[in-house]
């Protein structure tokens, strides 16, 4: 053998040492094993990287109330690249190998669906995407193909389509144009608004997908704008959609703006330049006030020094704080009890817990008093339906001068599903 | 079965379809010099025919003819192999940079068709819930993921064997002639061009395999699955373990992609949780790092290719 044969496969067995290490640990029960599948690296690495730490957040808050089930959380992440396979692997090294007991994400909804059909459904192993929003997921679950360990704490698009295509219309305006990132989530989201919006008697001037991670968008904005559009509903993650549209007003598109809640952000708002933005409404769910979310945003401030603004950043707060809840509650990590638990400790009645430290201890202290608790989260109050869906508030925000946004509208879940249901009923 | 065990047969199956890819590129590449640089475009093809083709009936969909996976299998082959002869027709009269540049371009093209084509395809959302081979065989996902394994290294053995007679036939000799001196192959009256054809339609043909049993072990594909690093992941296996060498691919395969999923692993052990969300970047680093040094020291490969006309002992 060479020496570098010899390097080379004394590397292949430190790897392996490396993954067959955490085997042994696996028998005791502490402790409690979080595994969380996020792209840190690939396409969403710029949103993944907040979005992991989040997760962090939410699992140091429930260590520093003393962990759950008496043991401490260790929060296990792994970088899926922005590739299914990969993430696959990673997941299923984490339930197998690292003794996960629940999984949290992935972003991408064509990374969640296998995890979940490979990994966590034939395990036994609840997950959990705060990120997901395709439709699929919906169906599979409907069809029995999820065995009832499928939840997101992010809503499916078609809420936030039909309340849009409302707005819309209280806006006074009569042709929207949709430009739209060519993704799981962008094309539900804007075939939702087309949808509503045609029942609602709007125009739809015109539909413009965009490939992510574009140096100019510029064609896509000049499609748009042959239609003579009186406004834009821009559904985009917060570069690239800077990147439209900075485009679109350059090219004299109308101001009157409505986006996405993906585009929640601060690197939004500095990449386009706050003044431009004073017509704009964008929608995202969950409350951006209120005593549960100031709780997280103040959480958020200390520790990482930037202001809680990026997608997703507080569903997957929600999605780890109410994994550890359900655990708790279940008094055990076997994946059924834990799923079980999961819409006892979510959707009002009993106790109602908040976010942080002190949240996780009251909590605590109510489950061992034998009390329902209702969490409500650094999105608000939600809960889970029987597909593992969940339903809560949406609000509609504005960008304030100084860059940061406020709450013009809310939208509580009655006022939700009764705009659903009046889209159901119109549209059949 | 223990946590270890479970996790190495589920590597191993993916490694497994992998190599397969490898062995359709090591044809190309390896034994007759056509750089296709497009992989990925004929990997997606066969998943996706043979997702159409086995995949329950849904409304919004054109597909979903709930054909047995063997008339999945079969379709994938097929697809591919046809879709490698158009290419090959179009683009193998351009020379070596001009042919990566040209199937760079239909790997992309691919994609893209698979992203907007949603009533085929499904679209970004991909297609989901389709029929795994011998998941209801027990009802046991262990006792799956162990038949599925030996169903790969099946298939994997069926080329390997098959590859092996070629490359020793006659025909094979003729890849290697054109491979190191077309016009000298010429000159014998020998047909470059239709011989580079039947090696391309060969190489994508078991591309497209390798797709198939992906959309078997899952029961999803989607855009997602198709993005172009795999081109370059495929194309690091081959190179790394030996191109034209067919130990060498699969050798290759088992060593890049035990570093592209154990680094992960031992980064996410070694660095510290505050640095977790960080530390992915050293992971793309890593794996750039292990790559360019294997290159360096050994430029033939892990296996190098066997010494044809002076062999200092038999090799396969």
């Amino acid at each position: 053998m060479t020496l570098k044969t010899t390097l080379l496969s004394a590397s292949a067995l430190a790897l392996l040492g490396a993954l067959a290490q955490p085997a042994q640990a696996q028998d005791q029960s502490c402790p409690v094993r979080l595994g969380a599948i996020l792209s840190l690296t690939g396409s969403l690495g710029s949103v993944g990287e907040a979005i992991a730490e989040a997760g962090q957040l939410a699992v140091d808050h429930v260590n520093e109330a003393g962990g759950v089930l008496g043991c401490e959380v260790e929060y296990l992440l792994r970088d899926d690249q922005g590739q299914p396979s990969v993430g696959l692997d990673a997941a299923k090294t984490l339930v197998e190998v690292g003794g996960a007991s629940v999984l949290l994400g992935a972003i991408q909804s064509g990374i969640t669906m296998p995890i979940l059909t490979s990994v966590a459904v034939p395990s036994g192993v609840p997950q959990v995407s705060c990120c997901s929003t395709a439709p699929s997921f919906t169906e599979l679950a409907s069809e029995g193909g999820t065995e009832g360990l499928w939840f997101r704490t992010i809503p499916t698009v078609s809420p936030q389509g039909i309340i849009m295509a409302e707005k819309a219309v209280e806006m006074g305006y009569k042709r929207p144009a949709v430009i739209y990132v060519n993704s799981d989530y962008g094309s539900s989201l804007a075939s939702a608004f087309e949808a509503a919006a045609k029942t609602k008697g709007l125009e739809i001037a015109a539909m413009v997908p965009y490939l992510q991670e574009q140096a100019s968008y510029r064609a896509e904005v000049s499609t748009a704008l042959r239609e003579e559009p009186d406004s834009l509903f821009l559904i985009a993650f917060p570069a690239d959609g800077a990147n439209a549209l900075r485009e679109w007003l350059s090219l004299g598109g109308p101001d009157t703006l409505m986006l996405s809640n993906a585009l929640r952000a601060s690197e939004f708002v500095e990449g386009v330049g706050a003044q431009y933005l004073n017509k704009a409404i964008g929608i995202d769910n969950g409350q951006i006030e209120g005593e549960s979310v100031e709780i997280f945003d103040a959480a958020w401030v200390e520790a990482f020094d930037t202001s809680p603004n990026g997608p997703a950043l507080h569903n997957m707060y929600d999605a780890a704080m109410t994994a550890l809840l359900a655990i708790e509650a279940a008094g055990s990590t076997d994946g059924e009890a834990i799923a079980a638990q999961m819409r006892n400790v979510t959707g009002g009645g009993g106790t109602e817990v908040l976010t942080g430290p002190e949240g996780f201890a009251n909590a605590k202290a109510a489950l061992e008093a034998g009390e329902k608790v209702s969490y409500v989260g650094a999105t608000g109050a939600f809960s889970f339906d029987v597909n593992g869906d969940v339903s809560g508030p949406y609000v509609i925000y504005s960008v304030a001068e100084d860059g940061g946004f406020s709450e013009v509208d809310a939208w509580d879940t009655a006022r939700v599903d009764a705009a659903v249901e009046a889209f159901n009923a119109a549209d059949q | 079965m223990t946590g270890l065990l479970a996790y190495s047969v589920f590597f191993l199956t993916i490694a497994g379809i992998y190599a397969i890819i490898v062995m359709g590129l090591n044809i190309q590449w390896g034994f007759t010099g056509l750089f296709n640089a497009g992989v990925v475009g004929f990997y997606a093809i066969g998943a996706y025919t043979c997702a159409v083709l086995i995949g329950p009936d849904r409304t919004f969909l054109f597909g979903g003819f709930g054909l047995p996976f063997a008339g999945g299998m079969l379709g994938a082959v097929v697809a591919a192999g046809l879709a490698g002869l158009v290419v090959a027709l179009v683009t193998l009269r351009l020379s070596e940079e001009y042919l990566a540049i040209a199937t760079f371009g239909i790997g992309i093209s691919v994609q893209l068709v698979a992203i907007n084509a949603a009533g085929l395809t499904g679209g970004t959302n991909g297609l989901y819930g389709l029929p795994r081979p011998f998941w209801n065989l027990t009802g046991d996902v262990a006792v799956f993921n162990l038949v599925y394994f030996a169903f790969v290294l099946v298939i994997l053995g069926l080329i390997w064997a098959a590859l092996a007679r070629l490359i020793r036939s006659p025909w094979g000799r003729l890849l290697r002639a054109i491979r190191e001196d077309d016009v000298a192959a010429r000159s014998l009256g020998k047909s470059p061009v239709r011989v580079r054809i039947q090696s391309f339609v060969i190489g994508s043909g078991i591309m497209g395999l390798a797709g198939a049993l992906y959309t078997g072990y899952i029961g999803f594909v989607s855009p997602i699955d198709f993005i172009p690093i795999l081109t370059f992941q495929i194309w690091a296996m081959l190179i790394v373990g030996g191109s034209g060498s067919l130990l060498g691919g699969v050798v290759g395969s088992l060593v890049i992609w035990l570093v592209w999923t154990g680094s992960g692993t031992l980064l996410s052990r070694v660095a510290p949780p505050e640095l977790q969300a960080q530390a992915s970047a050293v992971q793309v680093i890593l794996i750039g790092l292990i790559i360019v040094l294997t290159i360096l020291f050994r430029p033939a490969g892990l296996i190098g290719e066997p010494r044809a006309v002076t062999p200092a002992r038999r090799g396969g």
